[in-house]
């Protein structure tokens, strides 16, 4: 029994999705609104019960390839945050997407996105990773060329050339791992064969290095972050925000699963892969900011932002650290919500306004308070000012960073982390200034209010106050991340 | 969670009080201002009542054992105490003066939020027990109170605002790193801690850089040289009762925050104190330099708060440099600081009924405005004659201390004698920014209250009797009365309060009581006053001051070129880094981009298709088998072949070896 309640968050948003082919009503609006609102509560409500008593299921197609769906600690934080952001983005998304046209195939991808999500956080093995994984990027490109736009089709196209070639990447390494490994199946510190490996560490760490920018490449770090800045803006904004909030981040619990249950820490822990992986990474946090700072387009701008925020996590991951594993979960969990917050204001913005561009938006916080007051808490929490929850994740990367043992690395990290914290600031809080405070020559009298609907709105209230919740009350995320570390590392 | 909750609650209440503003701001004006005025002298009494405890020696600690990730620790008693009343004391009067100051401006629930949100958060900052906890509020402060700086959102307002808000930031990231190597190297931040980690701490190195760290966000936040630039220009643009703040107690956070690196982490480091102690010297003196030339009132003010810092600065140095018999700087200190909080209050309060009054600041708009106004007279009279240091009144007590700290230095057996040197010249530099300060005041004093305007005295003296209300007199001469009542009964008043704070700072035990009126502390403030005269009569009358028609008038004299931010700071920090940064963060960004291009330009560039025709037979049908090779090359089929063809030649190969 326990089985099935296994894979049940993972078949039925996608059985839903399907099923929704057969049924005339689901083309009217008040029927398509019920019924996905109830598919992904109920798929939230099935993760939360998988997370709590799911069983193990496996099913092995010849030995060695092996598919295993299980719940673990870093599979249910990541499976019940998503499955989260993707019912408060898809509440968000009734009223933002009647302005857009195919809205009714665009709920079929989103429902089967969030079954293919859910298979990656509760997979258990190499191959079941995989396999979603892939699943999960082409059952979300279409979102993204919702439009129609050529812009819009060539961005998805884009997306789909570099999601393929990562996971490309992602199966070589499986190939390569498994002959180093004593199971294709994830286990908490590695699997790593000893014997088999010895005399070909490097060809080990080169593979590591090719599944990390593999997986990575969802993830946005560089070098193969350039999807990103190109697809966010051509998505419709409840699109753009879960793929920055979430699918991104599956990109990441990749990278988790391959580097902590596949090689294990040990293997590449005062390696050159882990001083290559950091600068990488800081690379990345730097470049992001920098671009982000530069750019006029408002969802460009948030999109660089993410591929900045990402490497973050990614700093954090490749401390090999039980502070920087924290820190990269506060940081997963504290990006999400921000960065859902952050595209579900732009896409308030775009759909009242059609404002895109960001000298466009002086005086905006007059017009739509509720929408800029949201936007500049999630500002904060991106900056990580305390008491919000960018400033503790933050914290702990950087005391990961310091306790790596890179030496000077580990000093420059937390400063490049703070460089773009700067930078961040430049970018959002500018934003936030010119919206609320345009000045004393603003026309106040020629203000005309069009703030968005409450049900807009209410999900994004429940989001800025997420972005203060985490931050205060972070001591449950931290014990559960620093329990996780601690049978990892 | 324990110890006394009251000590979350005086933080925590005036924020959500905060939120309480907006709300009533939907009722009326009146309900809010009135909801404020009585939340902060609620305040005043409470934390009056707590700080008649601290009086006594208690002591009150509480910690929260979980927020953000680490614990929470608050506590009152000592110099905290005095501080926190001092906060109190600073937000009641000013309290009652925006009243009647804001009356014509817009968005007064804006200010009231984040003026109360300031409040808290300040409150915090003073009461903090570890340094965790200090950057919390800090924070929060210190974006807070960016909203008061712009609150009348003009140009020039939301320029230095944004300069404001942009060190603001800058000094928060720094003083971050500052926390995280701290943390990293002793494992601890609590302020009572940090001395026994610090035996343990084996990177010296680190320490130093985590202290340098924590100078450069504090130090920003205080107006230290060299980063001071934005202070004489934000001070100004803001409304005088958030200026009055600015000035009197924001700074002070950036300075206890000074203080609790150079007494906490670099204690006993010489180099460090020299290092405060010539930033300091450096301070006192350009502050009071540019307040020689301003020819506005707030401006004039504003740089006055950064000489008073760099007094400050000085005797912090001098705290860290005077070892085990550092009783005389640690008092001097604390008592300048509560000073200058005081006299930055009364007097920009009047700068405000000035304000409110003209709508002017320019020494020759306003000139003789207070020819009429004795209680406006009296008033700025104590502020000045206290900020000058004239014996009788507070300002003198506290700098006698500071001087004597540094005469006690030539007597300290162990010290070099280059150091000795030194810290003779910092002596005389003390001395003539002290003088300085006379003249610069003197100057204020003479033009708002002996002058005749030249154009219109009689707009002047219109506004004698109705120039405000009874609750701001009464907000500033209460703080006035202050000052003559703390110096001239010293031991009964300042001695205590004195004692209270040196607890904090490591003070040694004061062996002889101090005669503050003796004849060679006043030979130090004689020399003070002559050289004030001297500045003011033959500066500022003879060279700061021009003829135009038949009256003298202010000019400004100092080269509008001649500043830091527009000649450093903007210029890197705006132009010249984000170059490079952007330049090298592009490159980055294209080169997958570019490889695929160039792939797709080249070896994978699609087979473009045959075309059939000869030199002489452009568009030329196919011909029917041209066709249908064509027609195969493309199909299915085809590529299924070649597949298969390829898979063979593989397992052939593996067949092989």
């Amino acid at each position: 029994m326990n089985q099935w309640i296994t894979m049940l968050p993972i078949c039925v948003p996608v059985l839903a999705a399907l099923l929704s082919i057969g049924i005339r009503s689901f083309e009217k609006d008040t029927f398509r609104k019920g019924y996905v609102t109830a598919t992904l509560s109920v798929t939230l409500l099935l993760m939360l019960l998988a997370a709590v008593c799911g069983g193990r299921v496996e099913y092995t197609i010849i030995d060695g390839l092996t598919f295993v769906f299980r719940p673990d600690g870093i599979g249910r934080f990541f499976g019940l945050l998503s499955a989260g952001m993707w019912l408060l983005a898809g509440i968000y998304s009734f009223q933002y997407m009647h302005h857009e046209e195919r809205c009714i195939n665009f709920y079929r991808y989103y429902m089967i996105t969030i079954g293919a999500i859910c298979g990656i956080a509760l997979s258990g093995s190499y191959l079941s990773l995989y396999l979603t994984f892939e699943a999960m990027s082409f059952a979300s490109f279409p979102m993204v060329m919702n439009s129609r736009t050529k812009q819009s089709v060539n961005a998805a196209m884009k997306y789909l050339f570099y999601s393929v070639a990562g996971s490309a990447l992602g199966l070589v390494g499986f190939f390569f791992l498994s002959v180093y490994t004593t199971t294709t199946e994830f286990v908490a510190g590695g699997s790593l064969d000893l014997s088999a490996v010895a005399g070909s560490e490097t060809k080990l760490l080169v593979v590591l290095l090719l599944v990390i920018i593999g997986f990575g490449t969802k993830a946005g770090m560089f070098p193969m972050h350039a999807w990103l800045p190109t697809a966010h803006p051509a998505a419709p904004s409840p699109a753009s925000a879960v793929m920055s909030g979430i699918i991104t981040k599956a990109g990441i619990l990749a990278i988790i699963r391959v580097v902590f249950f596949v090689a294990g820490a040990d293997a590449i822990r005062g390696t050159w892969l882990q001083k290559v992986w950091m600068i990488l990474a800081l690379i990345t946090v730097f470049m992001g900011s920098m671009l982000a700072y530069k750019e006029n387009i408002l969802k460009k701008r948030l999109a660089y932002s993410s591929v900045s925020q990402l490497s973050y996590v990614m700093l954090g991951l490749s401390t090999l650290t039980a502070a920087g594993f924290t820190g990269a979960v506060l940081h997963m969990a504290a990006h999400a919500v921000i960065k859902d917050l952050l595209f579900m204001c732009a896409g308030c913005i775009i759909m009242k306004t059609s404002c895109t561009r960001v000298d466009e938006l002086r005086g905006i916080g007059k017009r739509m308070p509720g929408t800029m007051i949201c936007f500049t808490i999630a500002s904060l929490g991106l900056v990580g000012i305390p008491p919000t929850a960018g400033f503790v994740s933050k914290w702990y990367l950087a005391q990961g960073a310091l306790e790596s043992g890179c030496g000077v690395l580990g000093i420059v990290g937390p400063a490049v982390l703070l460089v773009s914290a700067l930078l961040t600031a430049g970018y959002l809080l500018t934003v936030s200034v010119s919206a609320f405070l345009p000045g004393a020559d603003f026309d106040r009298t020629r203000v005309v209010k069009c703030e968005a609907p409450v049900s807009m709105l209410w999900p994004m209230a429940l989001l800025a106050l997420a972005v203060f919740a985490i931050g205060m009350a972070a001591a449950p995320l931290i014990d559960f991340a620093s329990a996780v570390a601690q049978t990892i590392l | 969670m324990k110890g006394q909750i009251i000590l979350l609650l005086l933080t925590c209440i005036p924020m959500l009080a905060a939120f309480a503003c907006l709300l009533l701001s939907r009722i009326g004006d009146r309900a809010r201002d009135y909801f404020a005025q009585a939340l902060v002298l609620i305040w005043l009494a409470v934390i009056a009542v707590l700080f008649a405890g601290a009086l006594g020696g208690a002591e009150y600690s509480f910690t929260l054992s979980s927020f953000c990730g680490m614990p929470l620790n608050l506590r009152f008693g000592g110099f905290r105490a005095l501080y926190t009343l001092v906060t109190a004391v600073m937000w009641g009067g000013t309290t009652i003066l925006s009243r009647e100051y804001l009356h014509h401006y817009n968005d007064k629930h804006r200010y009231y939020f984040f003026w109360l949100l300031t409040y808290g958060a300040t409150l915090g900052v003073f009461m903090s027990a570890d340094l965790f906890t200090t950057f919390i509020f800090f924070e929060i402060m210190s974006l807070a109170s960016y909203v008061l700086v712009v609150h009348d959102e003009k140009p020039e307002a939301m320029k230095n605002g944004g300069t404001y808000l942009a060190v603001g930031v800058t000094g928060g990231m720094v003083m971050l790193m500052g926390l995280f190597l701290l943390w990293h190297e002793l494992g601890t931040l609590d302020m009572a801690g940090l001395l026994g980690a610090l035996e343990q701490a084996s990177d010296s190195r680190m320490i130093w850089a985590a202290s340098l760290c924590l100078l450069f966000g504090f130090g920003a936040k205080a107006g230290m040289f060299p980063l001071h630039f934005w202070l004489p220009k934000t001070h100004p643009v803001a409304p005088a009762p958030a200026s009055a703040l600015l000035s009197g107690i924001l700074t002070k956070c950036g300075i206890f925050g000074i203080l609790v690196t150079t007494v906490y982490i670099m204690e006993g480091s010489e180099s460090w104190g020299v290092m405060i102690l010539v930033l300091g010297a450096i301070t006192m003196f350009l502050g009071a330099f540019l307040a020689l030339f301003g020819i506005d009132l707030k401006r004039i003010l504003a740089c006055s708060s950064l000489s008073q810092i760099g007094f400050i600065l000085t005797g912090t140095g001098m705290i860290s440099l005077l070892g085990e018999e550092n009783a005389l700087a640690v008092r001097g200190t604390i008592l300048h600081m509560v000073n200058h909080s005081m006299f930055k209050l009364i007097l920009f309060m009047i700068a405000g009924v000035v304000y409110m009054n003209l709508h002017k600041l320019n020494l020759n708009e306003i000139r003789g405005f207070g020819r009429g106004k004795w209680m406006l007279r009296i008033c700025f009279l104590m502020g000045m004659l206290g900020i000058a240091g004239i014996p009788g009144w507070s300002g003198y007590i506290s700098k006698t201390l500071l001087h004597e700290a540094i005469v006690e230095f030539a007597h300290v057996e162990h010290a070099a004698a280059s150091l000795k040197q030194l810290v003779a010249v910092i002596e005389w530099v003390f001395l003539i920014s002290g003088g300085f300060t006379l003249g610069y005041m003197l100057k204020l004093y003479v033009c708002l209250f002996h002058e005749k305007n030249v154009k219109d005295q009689a707009k002047m003296a219109a506004s004698d009797h109705s120039y405000m209300n009874r609750a701001s007199a009464a907000a500033i001469a209460v703080p006035a009365v202050l000052v003559p009542v703390l110096g001239l009964l010293p031991h009964q008043t300042m001695d205590r309060l004195a004692a209270l704070g040196s607890d904090f700072l490591r003070g040694a035990h004061l062996e002889h009581t101090i005669h503050y009126f003796s004849l060679t502390n006043l030979k130090g403030s004689a020399i003070s006053i002559a050289i004030g005269l001297f500045t003011y009569f033959v500066i500022i009358r003879g060279g700061l001051m021009a003829k135009e028609g038949e009256a003298r008038v202010y000019v400004d004299r100092w080269p509008a070129w001649l500043d830091v931010e527009n000649l450093l700071y903007r210029p890197v920090m705006m132009t010249i880094l984000p170059f490079i940064g952007a330049l090298a963060s592009r490159i980055c960004d294209k080169i997958t981009d570019t490889i695929l291009y160039i792939l797709k330009m080249t070896a994978f560039k699609e087979a473009s298709h045959k075309r059939y025709y000869t030199l002489f037979g452009y568009m030329r049908k196919p011909t029917h088998e041209e066709a249908i090779h064509q027609e195969l090359m493309e199909s299915f089929s085809f590529g299924l072949l070649m597949f298969a063809l390829g898979l063979g030649a593989v397992l052939i190969y593996l067949l092989l070896i």
